[in-house]
């Protein structure tokens, strides 16, 4: 078998996988499916995702769900104002041996130690332990006294955010949102999609999710994902709309000269192509395209830009934003 | 396989769909700048409509135009050449045929080297090479007519309603160049008649005939200035002709009436009647000289006059006083009758009667008669004006014959002067007489020569040369070798032969005077037949010696009868040109006799203008 002929057969592989994984949530999960393709997204990228809803809206069940059907180890944290580091990424404990007499000292694993983690309502604990989380995102690893912890691959974080409850929170600081990969916006079911979910949690109607990837699955997928080429003018057209998003830049749009405070940072571009890879291998295809580059903008780019006063005060969002910039940015440049 | 040519077949559409694209740019940019060349159309078009723009006036407007169609093309060519994006045409073919970029990717893909591809880019560029077939550029890239060219074509109706409109402008639209053709008048003739004037300026001491003569040298020089043209010229030979004839004639009519009257009365006396005759034949200086002697005969009291001549000369001379006076009064009274008649025949209409077209007869006649009364009447006043002073001392010599003969030859010494006085008149009359003469043959000969044109004005040229004595200058009207021995001076009417200068004289044809003309160039000088000029090189014998002491005799010659003929003198003249006291002699003699035959004679006027003529071109020349 030609090497082509292995990647058409591993890209198609992988549309199956995909669509089989998707299937799976959506038989718990009830629409949704651009927050769910979202979250896929993020674990296939090897990265993490900010989920931002009002409460009640599946997304615990979602993360939830994810877990079961990758067959991967799955905690969660309900962030509060008293969690404490430790709580999270597990602390020392003094332990007598079985036989007596003698003691020594333990590490106990916090919630972090698993494949899939959700940090429910993450803006509820103090920045120091969002800061213990967020470096086990960035790090894949957790350091306690003198020792370093390798996390598990493949492994995931699903923070939340409560919009409504501003008090007392916590927000995250932009060094440590664009660590995120995505910020995925849950929005209320539609009246056909609240049927759907009476239906099936008002009813002794239970679903057992069935695992349909396995760990190393997974993580051959995210390595196809590396291998997706980009075209030089798709690469050139993700850069200029993050460039776009800085009010210096000779192509930023009206709205982000009066509204940013500042652009995306290179991180966003990673991200934005990273999910145009992952949309074109969703597809089927063997290259980004550039509407691949502007369906992964949104989620990827609207929690990396700041908006000045004056943009938060006329409650200009960031999603508009963005959505001018992909409207007037011209596909090429010469 | 290869994938080289379905990569060549995807850039080859990828190009055509990129230049589908250029071109559309460039008709979207031209129609943008269209409006541009127009409103400067509308422009120039409402400049024309408004002002009298010539076509001088307009070309730089026109050229103007080059501008605003140069920025049209400018912009058209630099829409067209302008750098383009990559994969514009790659782009656009995805985009019409929903191919998710993977036309643009594989073209992008195909510029790796192809060591360094991935198998997912070759797997992409074999995708993409796959849709080739199904691609179509021209769907792709559609040239549409641009939006912009609503803008422009509202304009060209704009412009279309523009030129149609009708804008009613006052335009000074410059007379016709006429070129003045000036009358011309040859140099000989300019000679002539420069010589007329002199001479009537110089015999006259009357300030009208001065002025006339001074004004008729003046029409001449113009005329040899080439200042006028031919309907001036006759305009002011009218004015002049016209104040000539009009101050002389009525006053020539009415001095003749009177003298006639004053020498029928004076005939009556035997002492006057010597005076009577010269006065009856216009001869006023003899009248004046008969008068003069009288007077001394009366004074001196010698050989003096009987008691009966005295009575009668008395009585003729109170008649003739009297006799102007009494001729105006008869006019008076007949004119009176006449009108008292008229009026009674005006009456006599008004009834209604049998007879009404004999009396509208005899009032016609009666009017024509009153008109000529009128007229005599008017001549009458002229003559008792002019004869007024010799009434008076005709009047005068009579009452003073009564009482003292010697008073009476005073009075008729005046009446002399008075004579004098009037011959003088008679003299101004004739020398004005002798100028309208002038003016008609100066006129005559413009009109002929205005007629014959150039060709005549030449021939003069010439003509006057010879008559002259003078060789032909060269270049002068004839070609080289023409010409260079002396021709014969003959005034012919074009039927010349010979080695002779032929002049047709006015009212020849012009093409046989053409015609004339060349056989009497004598280009060939072997076959002149007029002797030639030089001496033979190798002439023998000794020169005239003029050193030889001589003495001057005086000898007064008798015609003995052996002269010269005056057929030899006019043979000369024509071989060596009108010149020589012998020539001028015979012509004076000729001329004289032809002035009497044309005065006695019945000779057609048309006729008296060309023997005229004939005499002025063959005139002596000094």
């Amino acid at each position: 078998m030609s090497e082509v002929e292995q990647a058409r057969e591993d890209v198609q592989a992988f549309q199956k996988q995909v669509g089989a994984l998707r299937e799976e949530i959506g038989r718990v999960i009830v629409g949704n499916r651009e927050v769910v393709d979202g979250v896929i997204t993020c674990v296939l990228a090897g990265s993490h995702a900010l989920l931002e809803g009002v409460p009640g809206l599946g997304k615990t069940m979602l993360v939830r769900t994810l877990a079961e059907a990758l067959a991967l180890e799955f905690s969660r944290v309900q962030f509060t104002p008293d969690l404490m580091p430790a709580d999270i990424i597990g602390t020392v404990v003094v332990e007598e041996s079985a036989q007596g007499g003698s003691t020594k000292f333990e590490f106990r694993k916090g919630p972090v130690f698993a494949n899939i983690v959700l940090a429910d309502e993450v803006n509820r604990a103090t920045p120091k332990t969002q800061s213990a989380l967020l470096e086990a995102m960035q790090e894949h690893r957790v350091t306690v006294g003198r020792t370093t912890y390798q996390l598990e691959e493949p492994y995931f974080v699903l923070a939340t955010q409560n919009p409504l409850e501003m008090e007392g929170t916590y927000p995250l600081p932009e060094a440590q949102l664009d660590r995120f990969f995505f910020k995925l916006m849950v929005p209320f079911p539609s009246r056909e999609e609240l049927h759907t979910i009476i239906d099936r949690t008002t009813t002794d109607h239970d679903v057992k999710v069935n695992p349909v990837l396995t760990k190393d699955e997974v993580l051959g997928m995210q390595k196809l994902v590396r291998r997706v080429p980009v075209a030089k003018h798709v690469q050139d057209f993700a850069i200029r709309v993050v460039l776009a998003t800085h009010p210096g830049n000779a192509e930023a749009t009206e709205l982000v000269k009066r509204f940013v405070r500042t652009g995306a940072s290179p991180r966003g571009v990673q991200a934005v192509l990273l999910a145009a890879k992952i949309r074109a291998l969703f597809s089927g295809r063997f290259a980004a395209s550039l509407d691949d580059v502007r369906q992964s903008t949104l989620p990827a780019l609207r929690h990396r830009i700041l908006r000045s006063f004056e943009g938060e005060a006329e409650g200009v969002a960031e999603d508009t934003i963005l959505q001018e910039i992909l409207k007037k940015l011209p596909e090429s440049k010469a | 396989m290869s994938q080289a040519n379905p990569i060549s077949r995807l850039e080859r559409a990828a190009r055509r769909t990129d230049r589908r694209l250029r071109l559309r740019r460039a008709l979207t940019a031209a129609s943008a700048c269209l409006p541009l060349p127009l409103g400067y159309a509308a422009l120039v078009v409402g400049m024309a409509k408004l002002l009298p723009l010539g076509m001088a006036q307009a070309r730089p407007w026109l050229w103007g135009g080059l501008v605003p169609l140069g920025v049209v093309a400018v912009a058209a060519v630099r829409a067209a050449l302008a750098r383009r994006a990559p994969f514009e045409g790659a782009l656009l073919l995805d985009r019409h045929h929903g191919l998710n970029d993977s036309i643009a990717n594989a073209l992008a893909f195909s510029a790796v080297p192809e060591q360094e591809r991935t198998p997912l880019m070759q797997a992409a560029i074999s995708d993409a090479a796959a849709q080739v077939g199904k691609l179509e550029p021209s769907r792709a890239a559609p040239i549409a007519i641009p939006r912009e060219l609503a803008y422009s074509a509202a304009l060209l109706l704009g412009l279309a309603g523009l030129w149609a409109l009708e804008v009613r402008v006052l335009r000074v639209v410059p007379a016709p160049l006429v070129k003045v053709q000036p009358m011309l008048l040859s140099a000989d003739d300019v000679e002539l008649f420069r010589e007329i004037g002199e001479q009537l300026a110089k015999s006259t001491d009357d300030p009208q005939v001065s002025a006339a003569a001074r004004r008729f040298n003046q029409l001449v020089e113009d005329i040899a200035a080439h200042r006028m043209d031919r309907r001036e010229v006759f305009e002011r030979l009218g004015s002049l002709e016209r104040e000539l004839s009009e101050s002389s004639e009525l006053e020539r009519e009415a001095l003749d009436d009177g003298l006639k009257e004053l020498a029928r009365e004076l005939e009556k006396s035997g002492l006057t009647k010597p005076a009577a005759q010269a006065l009856s034949e216009k001869r006023l200086a003899d009248a004046e000289q008969a008068l003069r002697e009288l007077a001394e005969r009366l004074k001196k009291k010698q050989n003096p006059p009987s008691k009966a001549e005295l009575d009668k000369l008395r009585s003729a001379l109170q008649k003739a006083g009297a006799a102007s006076s009494d001729h105006q009064a008869g006019i008076e009274q007949r004119r009176k009758e006449l009108q008292e008649e008229q009026e009674s025949l005006l009456k006599k209409k008004q009834k209604p009667g049998d007879n009404a077209a004999k009396t509208e007869q005899k009032l016609a006649e009666n009017k024509r008669k009153l008109e000529r009364l009128d007229r005599d009447k008017q001549r009458a006043d002229v003559t008792r004006q002019k004869l007024s002073e010799l009434d008076k001392q005709l009047q005068e010599a009579a009452r003073q014959l009564m009482q003292d003969a010697q008073a009476a030859g005073k009075s008729l010494e005046s009446a002399a002067e008075d004579v004098n006085r009037m011959s003088k008149q008679q003299l101004t009359d004739e020398q004005k007489k002798e100028m309208l003469k002038r003016l008609q043959e100066l006129r005559e000969v413009l009109r002929q020569q205005g007629k014959a044109g150039k060709d005549q004005m030449d021939r003069m040229q010439r003509f006057g040369e010879r008559a002259r004595g003078g060789k032909q200058q060269p270049g002068q009207g004839s070609k080289p070798g023409q010409g260079s021995k002396p021709g014969q001076l003959r005034l012919s009417h074009g039927a010349g032969e010979g080695p002779s200068i032929d002049v047709p004289m006015p009212g020849s044809s012009p093409g046989a005077g053409r015609e004339g003309q060349g056989d009497g160039q004598g280009s060939d000088p072997a076959s002149g037949k007029s002797y030639g000029s030089g001496h033979d090189d190798k002439l023998a014998g000794d020169p005239t010696k003029l050193d030889g002491k001589t003495q001057d005799v005086t000898a007064a010659g008798v015609d003995s009868g052996q002269g010269a003929a005056s057929a030899e003198v006019i043979y000369g003249a024509a071989e060596r040109g009108f010149v020589g006291r012998g020539y001028q002699k015979v012509f004076t003699d000729y001329q004289t006799v032809a002035e009497q035959v044309m005065t006695q004679e019945e000779i057609p006027p048309g006729y008296r203008f060309y023997v005229r003529r004939y005499f002025q071109l063959i005139r002596p020349r000094d």
